[in-house]
């Protein structure tokens, strides 16, 4: 579904991402992780179009990214930080989102999530004065809208409330069932856990391991994802 | 695009500081008529207020719009939408909501009281000088990231274009009086979006007979049809090589 082949990314002098090689498939749930600074937004971002690399290519569905903006149709994103423009109320946001995306029919939405974090109730507010976790939640019902095959969640979880938070992984756990492809970069180990089935660590630009949760737990005989990746960190 | 181009002239119309702009233009137009019982004199009045304001005000509110627009930015961006069609429909939304604002509020007031050529003119100056500052803005934005940064470079470019280049014009003609210098002075101002503006309208004025013998080589280039279209061709110049610069810069911009 996506492949990135011998990526590169420099800020100024600094390298942000380094020969970052990955091939992602349908009915995976990746999780992305990495110290902070380690290039996860940025590698999200490129991946989005809102960054662009210095070399090297990502095909998404087998189309060249570079090509044309059409395969973001495919793509559901949930920024680190959901900024939205201030003085837009909730549903003029989902007016404006459905306005620009004429390509998905109305009976082809997804309003799980709308509904279940209960976004009908909060439609007529402000977005510049929602608190951060229910900007989260707006834009989780954003991301999974269009009924996007594959999803980018770039910390999903951080400012969600213990039901919400139940309510997402529930979300994506059983997009997985549907073979969707989920990208999701957290710090809460744990949460990742319960929602992911391969694994991707990046330090300062580079990858540093990428397999399957199972294929883990063999190699380090760990039964939880923060005692593998700190049994592998020391290995090498 | 248009719906970009909608959805930001929808949002700028929401805006209080659009209508403050209208509501001040439309105060100083329709308040100069009615003060002032010469429409010559008032329509030099509204000529100054027009090379002034209308820069300074365009070129900080886009500055500052853009800014604030960052998220609207990423998020429309990370849709299927494609990057040049959203920075036109940036560019096409707020020169409208900026033109409109000078049209309906010195324009109807100049139509009103005093309808002729040098009316006409200034009105075309203005909606030109609101495009030339809108497209300068938009180059300052997407090439300077830090907000602050790029207010300052906006206020340092009106505070060039409105009175510091002027300045340096003099500055040359004083040095060198003794030579003809009429034509590369002429040449010159086309460096200056706000003295061509200036130059076009004074023209289509009596106020042009003051200018006395230096000002006869301008009077000859610019009372005529030609003066006019090359004028307006070297503000569309000041318009197009602006937006085109942010546009490829924006085409290729880290978000």
């Amino acid at each position: 579904m996506i492949n990135i082949q011998s990526l590169n990314k420099n800020y100024g002098k600094q390298t942000v991402l380094k020969d970052i090689n990955l091939s992602f498939k349908s009915g995976q749930s990746i999780a992305l992780i990495g110290p902070n600074g380690s290039g996860k937004t940025t590698l999200i971002k490129i991946i989005l179009g809102l960054v662009i690399a210095d070399n090297g290519s990502i095909y998404v569905h087998e189309k060249d990214i570079r090509t044309g903006p059409d395969y973001r149709r495919e793509i559901g994103y949930m920024p680190q930080m959901s900024r939205f423009p201030e003085q837009m109320k909730v549903f003029q946001l989902f007016r404006l989102m459905k306005d620009m995306r004429p390509d998905v029919p109305e009976d082809k939405y997804d309003l799980t999530l709308y509904e279940s974090l209960k976004i009908d109730k909060i439609k007529n507010k402000n977005l510049g004065s929602l608190s951060g976790g229910m900007k989260q939640q707006v834009s989780a019902a954003l991301a999974y809208y269009f009924n996007p095959s594959i999803l980018i969640l770039d910390e999903p979880t951080a400012a969600l409330d213990p039901l919400s938070n139940e309510i997402l992984k529930t979300k994506i756990r059983e997009s997985l069932t549907q073979n969707k492809l989920i990208i999701t970069t957290s710090h809460i180990l744990n949460d990742l856990e319960e929602i992911c089935n391969h694994v991707v660590y990046l330090i300062e630009g580079k990858m540093t391991f990428n397999e399957s949760i199972e294929a883990l737990k063999e190699k380090t005989s760990e039964n939880k994802l923060n005692k593998m990746v700190v049994a592998l960190l020391q290995k090498k | 695009m248009q719906k970009i181009c909608f959805n930001i002239i929808y949002d700028l119309l929401k805006n209080k500081a659009i209508l403050g702009y209208f509501i001040l233009l439309s105060m100083v137009g329709w308040g100069v008529f009615m003060l002032e019982s010469q429409p010559e004199k008032a329509l030099l009045t509204l000529l100054q207020i027009t090379l002034m304001v209308l820069p300074l005000i365009t070129i900080t509110f886009t500055t500052i719009y853009y800014y604030n627009s960052n998220e609207f930015i990423l998020l429309l961006l990370a849709q299927p939408i494609k990057r040049g069609a959203l920075i036109i429909g940036l560019y096409t939304g707020i020169s409208i909501a900026f033109s409109g604002a000078f049209l309906l509020g010195i324009g109807l007031p100049l139509l009103f009281y005093y309808p002729g050529i040098e009316s006409i003119s200034l009105i075309t100056s203005g909606v030109l000088l609101s495009l030339v500052f809108t497209a300068i803005a938009l180059l300052i934005s997407t090439y300077v990231s830090d907000k602050a940064r790029g207010m300052g470079i906006a206020l340092i470019t009106w505070a060039f274009f409105a009175f510091i280049f002027d300045g340096l014009l003099l500055l040359f003609m004083y040095q060198l009086a003794d030579y003809p210098i009429e034509k590369p002075v002429l040449m010159l101002s086309f460096l200056n979006p706000v003295d061509i503006a200036r130059i076009l309208v004074i023209m289509k004025t009596e106020a042009s007979a003051m200018l006395g013998l230096s000002g006869a080589v301008f009077q000859n280039f610019f009372s005529g049809i030609t003066g006019s279209i090359v004028s307006v061709l070297v503000m569309i110049l000041w318009i197009v090589g602006p937006y085109l610069m942010a546009h490829r810069k924006f085409l290729r911009k880290d978000l």
